[in-house]
């Protein structure tokens, strides 16, 4: 007869860089019920937003989020200018771009990382970080920081590259790409890997629907669904195409993050070549009034930000939506049924970021 | 096992991709955002570093002409070197390196001398 437990996973687990905790109800070794125990990081953004001065507000929102913190900062840059009614000059739209997508990649590189680490294949996780490596300095470089990067301002952006840093992040994606393609067989083809992966936690496309769920994760259960196809920035002069993967298991969200890797190089590629000439910044002027939403793609699906502005230098209300909140009730769809030495990989397939989630 | 090979030879020839960290240290990069330091000298206290900063971490006493700058809670964004007209606030790509305390910077500069005053 088998028995019941519960135990707890998390908040502190070796494999979640963040605290959340999963209290799983166990039968032998298959998992019955989940339980989310969310609120361990919570430290009253929107609150801190309502009470800054709307542009000192960029620097805040960048610090919900450790890994897309540039997606953060253009979202809530192109929601205020929606209120203010200014157009960013072209140059500072592709620029935007640009460190949008490296943030992105730097961020997939992240999480394939943590998904070696995740079936204890540290040589893997380290070697792939050795490449993300790459990016951060590339960040540095042109940016100045190596994670929060602070480069979108309201109404453009706060620095530009020149030929030389254009060349040097030719030069380093190429590098990156190189290498990349050295070690992705280790991932997507290794037995062991696809032994951890293949059939897990899987999550059929009517659920995916059903439930919710957005960006990798929705893209990799076979729905075409990308918010840089609406656009925004410079993505429209991009030319842009969704990864598409059918299978819907923790296998498919790797390949489908993996080929967005490739994906995102040639986005960035794209945006320098046809960098325009001009100016970055149009100048603000005034103070929001009205309601705007912006939803942007973050590394981990949609991000949506809805703004207030009542006139005033302080935002009326600053509400974020980020993309873990709507993958989080498909996980619990995922888990049931599982082995629990499956958890961790399965947790870790959504990319969960919990501090975007609590704020 | 020969694609191993080349990874083995690869491996064996490549040099370490960590660097020994406190004995070698790297360049900083040149647009790097290290710290804020003030050359006081130029300073007009006029306050909009301290209106610009969004860590709260600069204070201006235009009366006693002193600026107050915390380093550990700046969050060197560079928003005060942008809203500096004098050329006063700047950043270096220099880090701050770690500390036991957190003390807090005091810049002062000295009454302005007219001409009228020195006779």
């Amino acid at each position: 007869m088998a028995v019941k437990t519960v135990l707890p996973f998390g908040p502190q687990h070796p494999v979640l860089p963040e605290p959340i905790q999963l209290r799983i109800t166990l039968e032998d070794e298959s998992i019955g019920q989940v339980l989310p125990a969310l609120g361990y990081v919570h430290r009253g953004i929107e609150k801190a937003g309502e009470k800054n001065d709307y542009p000192l507000n960029v620097f805040l929102v960048e610090r919900i989020c450790g890994i897309c913190s540039a997606t953060h900062g253009l979202a809530y840059c192109l929601a205020i200018e929606k209120l203010l009614g200014i157009e960013p000059p072209p140059r500072a739209n592709y620029l935007r771009v640009v460190w949008a997508e490296l943030h992105r990649l730097h961020s997939h590189l992240l999480w394939l990382g943590l998904l070696a680490d995740a079936f204890g294949f540290e040589s893997l996780f380290m070697q792939i970080w050795r490449i993300r490596e790459t990016v951060m300095d590339v960040l540095e470089q042109t940016a100045g920081n190596r994670v929060i990067i602070s480069v979108c301002s309201i109404g453009g952006v706060r620095r530009d590259l020149s030929e030389q840093q254009i060349e040097q992040t030719m030069n380093a994606l190429a590098d990156c790409e190189r290498q990349l393609k050295a070690i992705l067989p280790a991932i997507l083809e290794d037995y062991t890997v696809k032994k951890r992966t293949v059939g897990k936690g899987v999550l059929p496309t009517e659920k995916a629907i059903r439930l919710g769920v957005v960006g990798p994760t929705l893209r990799a259960s076979g729905v075409a669904q990308d918010l840089r196809m609406t656009g925004y920035a410079a993505y429209g002069e991009l030319g842009f195409e969704p990864v598409v993967e059918q299978a819907g298991d923790c296998y498919a969200r790797a390949v489908v993050r993996a080929r967005e890797c490739f994906q995102t190089i040639d986005l960035i590629r794209r945006a320098l070549e046809r960098l325009p000439e001009g100016d970055i910044q149009t100048k603000p002027r005034g103070n929001p009034n009205g309601k705007a939403i912006v939803r942007v793609e973050a590394p981990r699906g949609e991000l949506m930000y809805f703004v207030v502005g009542n006139g005033t230098k302080n935002l009326e209300r600053m509400r974020v939506r980020t993309p873990t909140l709507a993958n989080a009730p498909a996980l619990l769809e995922m888990l049931p049924g599982a082995e629990f030495a499956d958890v961790p990989v399965i947790t870790l397939s959504i990319d969960p970021c919990i501090s975007c989630t609590e704020r | 096992m020969p694609k191993m090979l080349a990874t083995v030879v690869d491996n064996l020839v490549s040099r370490p991709a960590t660097r020994p960290h406190p004995y070698q240290r790297r360049e900083a990069f040149v647009r790097a955002r290290g710290r804020i330091i003030f050359d006081i000298s130029r300073c007009v206290f006029c306050g909009a570093c301290a209106l610009r900063c969004p860590a709260g971490a600069i204070r201006v006493n235009r009366a006693e002409r002193e600026l107050v700058f915390m380093p550990f809670q700046c969050i060197v964004c560079g928003a005060c070197v942008e809203g500096c007209r004098r050329g006063c606030a700047q950043i270096i790509p220099q880090y701050h390196s770690p500390a036991y305390s957190k003390p807090e910077e005091y810049y002062r500069a000295p009454l302005p001398v007219r001409e009228d005053d020195q006779l």
